[in-house]
């Protein structure tokens, strides 16, 4: 006895496949049964334990397989006040993502495979988008012990990182690469210099005028190209997380050029904003890290999305409680929400701009990252007998983003008050149907 | 005293965002309370009733003391309240601070704070006026105005005239909001010192930037000269105290190659012997302690105008 979900009359958008034209998607028990053309009492003929069928119109919209996020910061244990892994699943859903993978950076750290299932364990139990770990690489992120990779993976752990980790020691991280490339795991890290790293906006012009201090691209050059090299010498799967500047794009693409196996991502806030917004009121919604840069900066960001150096667009999903976000600019931590928006931005600053077409650009926020978690036996696509995870939504919605119109629990995006081109409707995810 | 152009500010967080009209106007308010001090029953009445707050997280004694006794020639009633005894060692937020003296009837914030962009913060969150002395590395609007004033009461109208800053630029206050309000009277600004201590960034304001101050001695008609501090070695952004007088000290050697009606100021607390010698510190040159006087005026000018663009315009 199964329940059957049938999608009608939507464009149908599937970057793997390449498939983009108007069809019908079924879904039969959670999982995708068919694309074409289906009318529901054929549905009952072809699949005899079917005995419900809910159908959707999904006219006007696009039907993209669900989206899927590779950078998010659910608060989950330690900050559960700011988020947490069930609430944070349902923001999820209210942006489009079905997956999400959730940062180690928690208190404590996701270091242990006890952590790793709490995660999975919340993530059922909600019932929203499936939340999966990026687990740490070294027990508390500190760069030496190594975290138990194998029995991490065997719990759900999707990658390892030791985001942001608390002390930088250069030759831990070629070590902990070795060790993880005897598995089939990414391994995502942004480990730059701390002594040129602190300060509080992009270094440069802007920062010299608001008197805050900079934080210089160099810092976060050097730790691409560094752990592209690490990569090359331990024959790992390195994927380069969050880039902000020309030549942290360009490291990347030295590095595919050698065949080093390198992935880049961007998050979406960062094509469209620069450092100039933070002198305007020094709002520290504009407090992210790695920090706005240049125009100059962002349009490097969109060659290497267009050439494929970057293959994903990740949220950066960093929820701050708004007592934290009301200090000084140099006070305030970083952080901004973006599972609620990453999508129209993508639509709004790369497709309606003309840098993309659509169907590429759905491409980083589904099947690339789906590729870069090892999730893309069963996720990421339109395809028969994978999950059927579906993200509908309307292209030309325009819409202002205001504290009302976020789920989340923290307000602190970039966006406030601004318009946005691009919303979801309807999410499939474990055969059930949520309206947005 | 000028009325032709209204100023319909109630915060004064830098002088980046006024106009040339706008610093003049200040300016020319402050001409007429610079006469009131020397009547000699030196008060006036306009704020009388009202209540400002000195918030200082920072030390300061010039600053400090220049705006209080403003506030109180001004018949305003006055509230200090520094660091070490406010609520901000308690963990209390600065916003926090803010509003709860507010909730006491304040009617204009004079703030000081080691953070950029504070004074915005609070201007946000209060309904009162909020005035700027000095935040961080940001600005520091009201020494910049009385910096122009002094230099307009020695030379007039400013455009053209050649004014160089000396020193430590990177962590100058005093230099942004010099520069912004020079450039927008059409002076040429020219910022000389060591290249660890000036950010290439300056450029781009359309600024001239010297490492050596020997070459460009005779081309300034004013240089005013920053407090160079001690802790700035420390971190390895120049390499003594000795080598930078050597650079960059102002003494009567270099005095004499200057301009002769050469105008040499300093925004104070002075380091007699490093960045510039006692001879020229108290010579014919000098204007150092006018500035002090006139910081008195232009201060008195700010809290006016503030208030009364708040009661005028709401805010």
């Amino acid at each position: 006895m199964s329940k059957a979900i049938l999608i009608k009359g939507g464009r149908v958008v599937d970057p793997a496949s390449g498939h983009d034209k108007v069809a019908d998607v079924l879904v039969v028990a959670g999982k995708f049964a068919g694309i074409g053309k289906f009318i529901e009492r054929e549905v009952h003929r072809q699949h005899a334990h079917v005995t419900e069928v809910e159908t959707l119109d999904a006219k006007g919209l696009v039907v993209a397989p669900g989206l899927i996020d590779l950078r998010a910061h659910l608060g989950e244990p330690g900050h559960d006040s700011e988020e947490t892994i069930a609430h944070g699943a349902e923001v999820a859903i209210h942006g489009g993502f079905t997956t999400v993978a959730c940062l180690p950076d928690t208190d404590p750290p996701l270091d242990n495979v006890a952590a790793a299932l709490f995660v999975k364990r919340q993530s059922e139990k909600a019932g929203f988008a499936e939340v999966h770990p990026v687990c740490a690489l070294t027990k508390n992120r500190e760069g030496k012990e190594l975290t138990e990779i194998g029995q991490l993976i065997e719990a759900g752990a999707v990658a390892f990182s030791d985001e942001m980790r608390a002390s930088d020691e250069p030759g831990g991280l070629l070590r902990a690469m070795r060790y993880a490339a005897m598995f089939d795991r990414a391994v995502i890290e942004y480990a730059q210099d701390p002594g040129l790293a602190g300060g509080a906006m992009n270094a440069g012009y802007e920062a010299t005028l608001a008197g805050l201090p900079g934080i210089s691209g160099v810092a976060e050059e050097l730790a691409i190209a560094r752990a592209c090299m690490f990569a090359r010498e331990a024959g790992c799967h390195y994927h380069a997380p969050k880039l902000t500047t020309r030549n942290s794009v360009r490291a990347v693409k030295r590095a595919q050029k050698l065949k080093v196996r390198v992935t880049a991502e961007v998050c979406a806030h960062h094509l469209a904003f620069t450092d100039e917004v933070v002198r305007r009121a020094y709002d520290t919604n504009f407090k992210v890290f790695p920090p706005f840069r240049s125009a100059n900066d962002i349009a490097w960001l969109k060659r290497g999305l267009k050439e494929g150096v970057i293959s994903c667009i990740a949220s950066g999903h960093h929820p701050v409680a708004p007592q934290e976000k009301e200090l000084e600019f140099g006070r305030a931590p970083f952080g901004a929400v973006g599972l609620e928006t990453a999508l129209a931005v993508v639509i709004t600053n790369l497709v309606n701009s003309g840098d993309l077409s659509l169907i590429d650009a759905l491409a980083k926020l589904t099947v690339n990252p789906a590729a870069v978690l090892r999730l893309n036996h069963k996720k990421g696509a339109i395809s028969v007998g994978l999950d059927g995870d579906l993200c509908l939504f309307d292209p030309n919605a325009e819409w202002e983003v205001t504290s009302q119109a976020l789920t989340s629990r923290t307000k602190n995006s970039p966006f406030l008050g601004m318009q946005l081109t691009g919303k979801a409707r309807f999410v499939v995810t474990r055969g059930r149907v949520f309206e947005l | 005293m000028t009325t032709a152009v209204a100023w319909k500010r109630k915060d004064l967080l830098g002088l980046e965002g006024l106009s040339r009209e706008e610093i003049l106007h200040v300016l020319d308010t402050a001409s007429g309370f610079k006469e009131i001090s020397t009547r000699s029953i030196k008060k006036a009445p306009a704020l009388r009733g009202k209540v400002v707050l000195n918030l200082f997280f920072e030390p300061s004694t010039r600053t400090k003391a220049s705006f209080s006794l403003a506030a109180q020639r001004l018949s305003a009633d006055l509230v200090d309240v520094v660091k070490e005894a406010s609520s901000a060692v308690k963990g209390e937020s600065l916003v926090d601070t803010g509003r709860n003296l507010e909730a006491m009837g304040v009617d204009i914030v004079v703030v000081r704070h080691q953070q950029a962009g504070a004074p915005a913060l609070l201007a946000r969150s209060l309904d009162a006026c909020v005035v700027n002395a000095g935040d961080g590395t940001h600005e520091h609007p009201t020494q910049g105005l009385l910096d122009i004033f002094t230099m307009r009461e020695k030379f007039g109208d400013l455009a053209g005239k050649k004014i160089a800053l000396v020193g430590d630029i990177t962590h100058s206050r005093v230099a942004r909001s010099n520069i912004w309000g020079l450039r927008k009277l059409g002076a040429e600004v020219g910022l000389i010192g060591p290249k660890t201590l000036i950010p290439g960034a300056f450029k781009d304001l359309g600024v001239n930037i010297h490492y050596n101050l020997d070459e460009v001695i005779d081309h300034y008609d004013v240089f005013n000269i920053l407090r160079i501090q001690m802790e700035r070695q420390n971190k390895g952004l120049f390499p003594s105290v000795r080598e930078y007088h050597y650079l960059y000290g102002i003494d009567s050697k270099r005095l004499s190659r200057m301009k002769p009606d050469v105008v040499i100021m300093h925004p104070g607390p002075i380091n007699r012997g490093i960045e510039i010698s006692q001879e020229v510190a108290d010579g014919e040159n000098s204007v150092i302690l006018r500035q002090v006087a006139n910081g008195l005026a232009v201060r008195m000018a700010v809290l006016v105008l503030v208030q009364s663009a708040k009661d005028t315009h709401g805010g």
